[in-house]
């Protein structure tokens, strides 16, 4: 089950400064929702402890980033694994970077592909909720960047 | 004393099953009812992913709770273990089949690992501190698809094609040539759903190490067949395996396939120093992880019609969708031919069919196996013929009918239906349903705007299989005929005990083994118990044992008959040394002494106690020719079948025909889509009925079945592979709230191939597919719909209404 997502945003902050944040894991991990605590094992790889609720499944998962993009200051893609009860989830999200006025213009995309029977358990939920978590995670980078 | 000349035939009478008082006072026993001293509990670690490499396990958190007594993982059972049997030929011969996933996983649900703990909450929990690394692989979830060979499912074999033959007969060409109408029909799909069967799949394994012996009491089908696929699997000899069934709440044939399961609780029982390990399925891995019924869809259909509508030729390329392992599979590439004409008189095609591998869940057995996919096309072919050609559908059907003085028919691949009256068959349907009230309803109706549609559907339920059928997939399988065993014996006190080697799901096997000896003794059935479920220390069994493919009527009971007949005959020979006279003086009924046989010149009788007891415990008298007598008595009845021809793909596969023909009425709601029953008539012919009401019984259960199966059972899956409907939100069963109220009717024509003119008495299951989608193309045709799937819910009659791209699908080239 694929879920996609993507819009764009405007921001005061060059972006030099918004690709820094960005790549930085402990700056831009703590962003995720239900972020819960993070290890870093090197500079593009670390894993978040993220608490999961969907529907009666509940517990924390291990998602294991790796920032497979770095283009400064254009572009950073991340991409994630992780697993919970009931499935696994893949993630991929790329911001590109445009010098905008004096700020930068921010465009991300992604996708979550979930595995397992969370898919069909929490199938129709996962969509909404995916999508409202994307929307937490760019609303706290645009208030961190702000 | 009551004599022979008073008899009663027990078979044919509505006699209450003898079943009924132990199950519905909930006294059965079954599998999960069984608790042994030591016993385990075994959880499945199974893959969220349809195509995956494992990149690593890790068992270390699991093995270190306490309670926990032992994880096994695929890796090691190939260690100790042989690849599962493979039926087809190569190359999916070289394919290897574990019970847990080795190296990677090809469909989600498959078992990885598996924790053994001394509850189930503890392996539950267990369960969820394993650490399994997988690699994604690109999943293929479409047959046509698999078979492009982009993405493999077992490297090992090279290809995804399980298998591909051309059943051809006929001079089609020509049918062709001197058609008056070609229609063609580009696309027909037949859904993937499963069973609900109360009960799901439950195993207790023991590897005893007292005696290096492995004990199974389990719901297995087909238990026969299980240890063959076990025995060489664990490398055991197959005397060493006790396979026990009791009471099982329903199995539709997926259960058929549970060996993998089995052989797990045995390893499992093994490194667990040979305490007993219980598996018991939960009802979301019975439904993504057991078994699927067959998938298929219909490509490039061809049909050849005279000016009359009657059907001269058919060729058509179907592809079957297997799942990721074969496992009973490629089998149901020649089951279906038992009915390739269906119950039409076409002699004249040519199908050419393959089956494919794909990341699902394997398919098994289910509800009318194989041959309801090719029924059910037939009857597409037969009402969108009828629907472009603008003849009327119970018209297209009598015209094209094989006809009753036909019978014995032998149809173009050579099977030979025993008998039927499908015309008949059609006149009771249409007198019970109301026909002629209902298409005048049907016609003020339309003009109101509102989507009512009147369908038809005629199938036929094959039963007791020529297993010499497997060697048309694979020349080397040492498999032919039929048969069935059956023990009759007068017990040390007279009691008549009959054993058989069935495992009744629900059917009545008891009840009716029963009525078949009373005839033969000429006693009341409740004097005779019978010992269903399957026990290989019984030594009644043979390799086609078990309760499958609509067999037991003729088979298992033609077996008891057997074996009671082979009783008769020795208590008549003992009794007649014992009353001094001759054995065509004896008759056979119940005294004040209860069961006996009495001489008719003298008047004196000796009760089955006394003749017991003659050969048991009270023998110094009986003369050496008598000492032969046990009155225990086996019989192996066996089929008359021949090897077919397998390069020809001719001969007789199959001993019986039973057949159904439903009607319904559907309406369509033109704001919601959502289809509904208006009315709806099922008609059976299963030759001579042994037991009115089990088989009113399993037609109403059979129709339940089919009506869920065409409205509200769907085996969704995803892009990737994810399994949709996993629980019963999504994958719905039919309950008595859904059902319509079926009005029942049946026709007898005995069949010349059994010997009480029984059929096999199955499913039927069909029936209601073929039906509501004959009914929702009547009800849409002016819509341009064509019906082209066999699942048909309000979402996709909104979208096939809304797209009407089903109209595209089908051409007609008018010659005339």
């Amino acid at each position: 089950m694929a879920i996609k997502f993507g819009g764009e945003f405007e921001i005061k902050r060059t972006p030099e400064e918004v690709y820094g944040f960005l790549t930085d894991p402990q700056k831009f991990a703590p962003l995720l929702p239900e972020f819960q605590g993070m290890t870093q094992q090197d500079a593009t790889h670390f894993t978040v402890k993220v608490k999961v609720g969907v529907s009666y499944i509940k517990g924390a998962a291990d998602m294991k980033m790796e920032l497979t993009q770095a283009d400064p200051p254009k572009r950073a893609q991340y991409k994630g694994q992780g697993s919970v009860s009931g499935g696994n989830v893949a993630i991929t999200a790329g911001f590109d970077l445009l010098p905008a006025g004096d700020g930068t213009k921010v465009a991300w995309q992604g996708e979550a592909q979930v595995f397992g029977s969370l898919a069909s358990v929490a199938g129709g939920l996962l969509e909404p909720l995916g999508k409202k978590n994307v929307q937490k995670l760019i609303d706290g980078l645009r208030a961190a960047l702000a | 004393m009551s004599s022979e000349a008073d008899k009663k035939n027990w078979v044919g009478k509505s006699f209450p099953r003898k079943e009924e008082n132990r199950l519905l006072r909930g006294r059965g026993k079954f599998a999960d009812d069984i608790k042994l001293r030591e016993m385990l509990y075994l959880r499945f670690v199974r893959s969220p992913y349809a195509h995956a490499k494992i990149v690593s396990v890790d068992t270390s958190a699991a093995e270190a709770l306490s309670g926990v007594v032992c994880v096994l993982t695929g890796a090691e059972i190939a260690q100790q273990t042989q690849p599962f049997i493979e039926i087809g030929p190569d190359p999916f011969a070289k394919i290897k089949d574990y019970p847990l996933a080795v190296s990677k996983v090809r469909y989600q649900g498959e078992p990885v690992a598996a924790v053994v703990a001394e509850s189930p909450a503890l392996a539950d929990d267990a369960a969820e501190l394993l650490q399994i690394e997988y690699d994604a692989l690109d999943p293929v979830v479409d047959a046509e698809e698999a078979l492009e060979d982009k993405s493999l499912l077992h490297e090992e074999a090279g290809t995804n094609r399980v298998w591909n033959g051309v059943f051809e007969y006929g001079d089609v060409e020509r049918a062709f040539k001197e058609a008056a109408y070609v229609v063609d029909i580009d696309r027909l799909h037949f859904h993937r759903f499963s069973s609900t069967p109360l009960e799901n799949n439950v195993v207790i394994g023991q590897w005893n190490p007292k005696d290096d012996r492995i004990y199974y009491q389990c719901n297995n089908s087909f238990p026969s067949f299980a240890i063959q696929f076990l025995a060489a699997h664990l490398s055991v000899h197959i005397d060493r395996i006790r396979v026990e069934t009791s009471d099982i709440g329903g199995s539709f044939g997926i259960k058929i396939t549970s060996y993998p399961q089995m052989a797990i609780c045995a390893l499992a029982s093994k490194k667990a120093e040979g305490r007993p390990v219980k598996w018991v399925e939960t009802r979301s891995e019975h439904i993504t992880s057991s078994a699927h019924g067959n998938e298929r869809t219909f490509r490039d259909t061809r049909v050849a019609l005279d000016k009359n509508g009657v059907i001269t030729a058919i060729t058509s390329r179907h592809i079957d969708d297997c799942g990721a392992y074969p496992r009973y599979e490629p089998l149901g590439c020649v089951i279906w031919s038992q009915v390739f004409p269906g119950v039409y008189r076409f002699k004249n095609a040519r199908i050419d069919f393959t089956q494919a591998v794909t990341n699902k869940c394997p398919v098994g057995p289910n509800r009318g196996y194989s041959r309801m996919q090719h029924l059910w096309f037939l009857e597409r072919v037969i009402d969108i013929c009828a629907h472009k050609l603008g003849f009327a559908a119970d018209e297209m059907r009598l015209r094209n009918y094989i006809l009753p003085e036909e019978f014995p028919y032998t149809t173009p691949n050579g099977c030979v239906y025993d008998s039927g009256n499908y015309p008949k068959m059609l006149q009771v349907a249409k007198g019970l349903i109301g026909w002629d009230e209902w298409k005048k309803k049907q016609t003020a109706a339309r003009k109101e705007g509102r989507l009512i549609g009147i369908g038809i559907g005629t199938t036929l339920d094959s039963g007791t299989n020529n297993f010499g059928q497997s060697q048309i997939v694979n020349p080397y399988l040492p498999y032919s005929g039929n048969s069935q065993g059956a023990n009759c014996k007068l017990d040390i006190y007279g009691e008549v005990v009959v054993a058989v080697g069935s495992c009744p799901q629900g059917q009545g096997h008891e009840t009716t083994a029963a009525q078949v000896v009373a005839d033969v003794l000429n006693i009341h059935p409740d004097l005779i118990t019978v010992r269903t479920g399957f026990d290989t220390e019984r030594n009644v069994h043979t390799g086609f044992s078990g309760t499958y493919a609509s067999q037991f009527a003729v088979s298992g009971l033609s077996a008891v008959h057997g074996a009671a007949q082979k009783l008769k005959a020795e208590m008549k020979r003992l009794a007649a040394f014992t009353l001094g006279t001759k054995e065509d003086d004896l008759e056979f009924g119940t005294g004040a002494q209860g069961p006996e046989i009495q001489a008719k010149s003298t008047g004196k009788s000796i009760n089955y106690w006394g003749l017991a007891n003659l050969v048991n415990a009270n023998s110094a008298g009986l003369t050496p020719e008598l000492y032969e007598v046990t009155l225990n008595c086996r019989y192996v009845w066996r089929a008359p079948f021949k090897v077919p021809d397998t390069k020809r793909k001719y001969g007789s596969l199959t001993l019986t025909y039973a057949s159904q023909l439903h009607v319904a009425v559907v309406e369509v709601e033109r704001d919601t889509f959502i289809p509904r029953i208006l009315d709806y008539v099922a008609v059976d012919d299963c030759g001579t009925v042994i037991n009115p009401p089990i088989v009113e019984g399993q037609v109403y259960g059979a129709t339940a079945h089919g009506i869920g199966a065409a409205l509200m059972e769907n085996c969704v899956y995803d892009a990737v592979g994810n399994m949709l409907t996993s629980t019963f939100s999504d994958y719905i069963p039919i309950t008595a709230m859904n059902m319509p109220n079926v009005k029942y009717g049946h026709i007898e024509t005995p069949s010349p191939h059994s010997y009480s003119g029984a059929k096999g008495m199955g499913e039927g299951g069909a029936a209601p597919i073929h039906t509501i989608s004959a009914a929702l193309q009547d009800a849409l045709f002016a819509s341009d719909i064509i019906i082209e799937d066999s699942f048909n819910n309000a979402d996709s009659l909104f979208r096939a209404l809304k797209s009407k791209e089903t109209g595209t699908l089908v051409r007609v080239e008018k010659r005339i």
